[in-house]
């Protein structure tokens, strides 16, 4: 039988301060969990959950981003053959060739530098990515025209309609921003989009850095794959989502640096719960001595420190909750160490990171307790009832 | 619950310390009779208070037996020492050892939490036991807004509540001023002769040793006499 909950919460109160002091200690890490943990959450979110499972997303042999292949017209011409690919209102394969450059554009937060893709395309884009929702209009081909992704727009300076943003290789050809786009809150919402070939003629490129092509049947990428694999093309090609999520995993490297980091601090965290319940237990020794002449067992006594320290737990995970929160709704963005441009994605607080911290907490409290606890189930009774 | 008779056979207890054993109890023998007010006394260091742990199973003898009503203690695991110690003694301290975040009426209950029993049953005993040490109105009272005499009668309160064969009493009145530990002895003696407790009480007071209805002197670990309290043995067999 364990003691009553009042008896545990009371006696966190004996010693208010170095109690308060580990509730900050535990929130400081809760609250630093949480908000790493919405920003990887957004970070895959925003990356990882791009792409269309029926389209296959086609790079040089060799490249590992659209940012770094190289697509020669004479291959390109090949994947009209891809089998199983889907036919476009014109009759022909829906084949999307892009390229994908950069350009440098300033944040609107701080005015520091952003590499920001800048994607060229055909309408054939449209019909490929088709969770392209367009606010404005589209460009016209054949017009320096661009339009922004909305994460770009609202994080970076410049980029909104009627804006006119300098392109290309020596930034000398100027394109008027016509729309600004959704994309269900991928990381084509970070990028500008042209007509490919005027950025082909801006970035004088002669190649183009990738295809799409949307298939009839997601169940045919594999034989679609192994055409553009195979000895005919000699290129590369994986499904759009399967992309999208190695690009992720490549971008969380940073996530799990600065979670190593939180870890190191949950340790000292460890030590100051530790701390805490080695006073609670040398200043309670006669009380604990006591009670275990009333019949309370070890266990009871194990449990009720436990508990004491799980409490203090929850109260830190409750005011590192509070402390995050002003960072939900956050938009920011980070350098893909793949393709060199910024993604943009928003930090979101979800109940289950916060479910997520909470365990956390309790693990540093419970941790923290255990050897205290075990110390004081094994106070010697009568040596600590004679020295009252 | 009714009282339990306690037997002790050759009970030797010895401590160590820095290898070196302290012999405190050296085959002691002794019989306290169910429902018997006994009162230790003896010099520090004598074994008085080893010998209340024995009988409350808070420690065990190096050798010897040791009986309290039908339980043989030597014998028994520690975790089983607990079980039967809930159910079968209740402490009473010198200095109370009452937990300070609680309120009277918790302090009395904790020792039914080891009991599966109704809240309401809880709080019907609790509140007879704190009527019976004349605490009823001074159940919402932490231990800081109490007298010393006022402590010791919860913690009265709190041994009685589970209604055991037994009570043990170390030195209960040593924290007391004369008056108030007249109160608390007539307290213990209603007790014992109202309720029909065995009561084992450890004290240096000779006026609070009268109380009893037997003195027993112990020296140097062993028996070394004890007297029965006439005038005592006069009033109870008077009322």
């Amino acid at each position: 039988m364990t003691l009553p909950l009042y008896y545990n919460w009371r006696n966190l109160f004996v010693r208010k301060l170095t109690t308060l002091l580990t509730v900050a200690v535990i929130a400081v890490v809760v609250a630093a969990l949480i908000v790493l943990l919405s920003f990887g959450s957004g970070m895959k979110r925003s990356v990882g959950g791009s792409g269309h499972p029926a389209n296959l997303l086609v790079l040089n042999a060799g490249a590992t981003a659209e940012s770094t292949s190289l697509i020669w017209p004479e291959d390109a011409r090949l994947l009209v053959q891809t089998p199983g690919a889907a036919v476009g209102p014109d009759g022909q394969p829906l084949v999307s060739l892009e390229i994908v450059v950069q350009t440098d554009v300033r944040r609107l937060r701080d005015g520091s530098s952003a590499n920001v893709a800048v994607r060229g395309v055909d309408d054939a884009a449209l019909a490929v990515h088709d969770q392209v929702r367009i606010h404005g209009r589209i460009f016209r081909q054949g017009a320096r025209e661009a339009m922004v992704g909305r994460a770009a727009q609202s994080l970076y300076r410049g980029l909104n309609i009627g804006d006119r943003i300098a392109l290309g290789r020596s930034r000398s050809h100027e394109y008027e921003i016509v729309g600004v786009f959704e994309a269900a809150g991928s990381a084509f919402e970070s990028e500008i989009w042209a007509p490919r070939t005027m950025i082909a003629d801006s970035y004088q490129r002669r190649f183009d850095s990738s295809a799409v092509i949307r298939l009839l049947d997601p169940g045919r990428i594999d034989e679609a794959a192994a055409y553009v694999n195979g000895p005919a093309v000699r290129l590369k090609a994986a499904s759009e989502p399967e992309y999208y999520s190695q690009l992720s995993d490549q971008s969380q490297q940073v996530v799990y640096l600065v979670l190593g980091l939180v870890i190191i601090m949950a340790a000292g965290a460890v030590f100051a719960v530790a701390n805490t319940m080695y006073a609670a237990v040398d200043g309670r020794r006669r009380e604990i001595a006591m009670l275990r002449t009333l019949g309370f067992s070890r266990v009871a006594i194990v449990a009720a420190f436990l508990i004491e320290a799980a409490m203090i737990a929850t109260m830190a995970c409750g005011l590192g909750i509070a402390a995050s929160l002003p960072f939900s709704g956050m938009r920011r963005d980070f350098l893909s160490p793949v393709t060199h441009s910024v993604t943009g994605f928003e930090i979101v607080i979800t109940p289950g990171i916060c479910l997520a911290a909470l365990v956390a907490a309790i693990l540093v409290g419970i941790v923290g307790a255990a050897a205290p606890a075990a110390r004081a189930a094994r106070t010697p009774i009568v040596r600590a009832l004679r020295r009252g | 619950m009714g009282a339990a008779g306690i037997v002790l056979r050759d009970v030797h207890k010895a401590y160590f310390k820095d290898r070196l054993e302290i012999p405190v109890l050296a085959g002691l023998n002794l019989e306290i009779a169910p429902g018997e007010f006994a009162a230790l006394m003896g010099p520090s260091g004598s074994g008085k208070s080893t010998l209340l742990h024995l009988i409350g199973g808070l420690d065990t003898p190096t050798r010897g037996s040791v009986r309290v009503g039908d339980s043989q203690l030597e014998s028994m695991s520690e975790s089983a020492l607990t079980a039967w110690r809930s159910r079968h003694v209740g402490f009473i301290f010198q200095m109370y050892h009452l937990v300070p975040v609680l309120t009277a009426a918790q302090n009395v209950e904790l020792p039914l939490l080891l009991f599966r029993m109704a809240s309401s049953e809880r709080k019907r005993r609790v509140q007879t036991a704190l009527s019976i040490v004349g605490l009823g109105d001074r159940t919402d009272h932490r231990p800081n807004q109490l007298s010393g005499g006022q402590e010791q009668r919860v913690a009265i309160a709190r041994a009685i509540v589970t209604d055991p064969d037994v009570l043990l009493a170390d030195e209960p009145t040593g924290d007391l001023d004369a008056r108030t530990s007249e109160e608390i002895l007539n307290l213990l003696n209603a007790l014992n002769t109202e309720f029909g407790k065995t009561i084992v009480m450890v004290t240096h007071d000779p006026r609070a040793a009268g109380h009893a209805g037997r003195t027993l002197h112990l020296d140097k670990g062993v028996l070394d006499r004890e007297e029965v309290n006439t005038r005592r043995a006069a009033t109870a067999s008077a009322s």
